[in-house]
């Protein structure tokens, strides 16, 4: 059985193909967890990337997930789709260690919590970002933050002038 | 020393100044990919007496590649405070210009010199060997005329570069 016919087997999965070794797979956020539990031990051993996507048009946050089975040399992505406002994930560090690191990244760039993850949410890699959306959110407003945050720049003459003036 | 000698003794260290830069190279941004090239057998830097160099304190020169962000920043500066006058500041690359591609990055501060003095800046995304040697070649120039001064700027302008620092590190 190849392994294409074992993740068709899975039980409330929508499979698309687009290479013979890249495998798209959208799941349901209250299956994601069973699903992943599944795969590895189809032999998809590795998570390569666990990353999010802000999508504001459709309210939703696509959450994915890449695996990759060094035995059968696919790659497959797990898909999943959660709500915008009051985003919430379950941990997926049990099935893959490595996702512990990606999940910290993620809640604090996008906002989303995670359940089961004692670190998310604490500070990880923005280092005094007094913003008050996260930023890589569609919403937030990169060139506002930056005009009132680093401030355009004035040389120190012009400084001098101005306080002269005044 | 009466104020002709002085003027003499300034002009000859400036000469014997320019002749021996030694060059920290803080490489964060992605330009500094044509340094290799640079320092090594095919444009070899050290023909006008450029040596890369390991820490600080033995530093003449703080060459800052390309984009800046915050927390870089903080370690830049951290760096060019502990290095000895005279110091030079390059800034490498439109990045440390104006923020470059990175201009509206909510973590990639956009000009450099508003929170260290910059001596020299060589434009470009990114700039090939030959901009950097005839920077280098500017930059001695300028020490020779006595005209790259920044680390003098620092400490007269004190306050307005702590308070630009102090406004995006908190
Ligand atoms: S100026 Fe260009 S090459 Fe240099 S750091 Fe910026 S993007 Fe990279």
């Amino acid at each position: 059985m190849s392994v294409l016919d074992k993740i068709k087997g899975i039980e409330g999965v929508n499979v698309k193909v687009q290479r013979d070794n890249r495998i798209f797979v959208d799941v349901k956020e209250d299956k994601l967890i069973s699903v992943l539990y599944v795969l590895k031990n189809i032999g998809f051993n590795q998570l390569s990337l666990l990353s999010a996507v802000d999508r504001i048009n459709e309210e939703q946050f696509e959450v994915f997930y890449v695996l990759y089975s060094n035995r059968e040399k696919v790659n497959c992505i797990v898909r999943t789709y959660i709500p915008r406002d009051n985003p919430k994930l379950v941990t997926a560090a049990i099935i893959y260690p490595p996702a512990h690191a990606y999940e910290r990244e993620i809640a604090e760039m996008f906002g989303i919590k995670v359940e089961g993850n004692a670190d998310a949410g604490k500070p990880f890699i923005l280092e005094n970002f007094k913003g008050d959306v996260p930023p890589l959110r569609k919403d937030f407003n990169s060139m506002k933050y930056v005009n009132a945050h680093f401030q355009p720049f004035r040389h120190h003459d012009e400084v001098e002038l101005e306080a002269k003036d005044e | 020393m009466d104020k002709m000698t002085e003027e003499q003794y300034r002009a000859i260290s400036n000469m014997l100044r320019k002749r021996s830069l030694w060059m920290l190279h803080y490489c964060t941004g992605c330009g500094a990919m044509e340094l290799p090239p640079t320092m090594t057998s095919r444009y070899d830097m050290e023909r006008f007496g450029i040596v890369p160099y390991v820490t600080p304190r033995q530093a003449d020169i703080l060459l800052v590649t390309g984009y800046v962000n915050v927390k870089t920043l903080k370690r830049i500066i951290t760096v060019y405070e502990q290095m000895l006058d005279p110091k030079y500041v390059i800034g490498f690359g439109s990045c440390a210009i104006n923020g470059g591609i990175y201009y509206d990055s909510y973590s990639v501060i956009n000009r450099l010199d508003a929170y260290i003095p910059v001596d020299v800046y060589i434009a470009g995304c990114m700039p090939r060997p030959e901009a950097i040697i005839t920077m280098f070649k500017h930059l001695m120039n300028l020490i020779d005329s006595g005209k790259a001064d920044g680390y003098k700027r620092y400490k007269q302008n004190y306050e307005f570069y702590k308070n630009n620092q102090r406004k995006v590190l908190g």
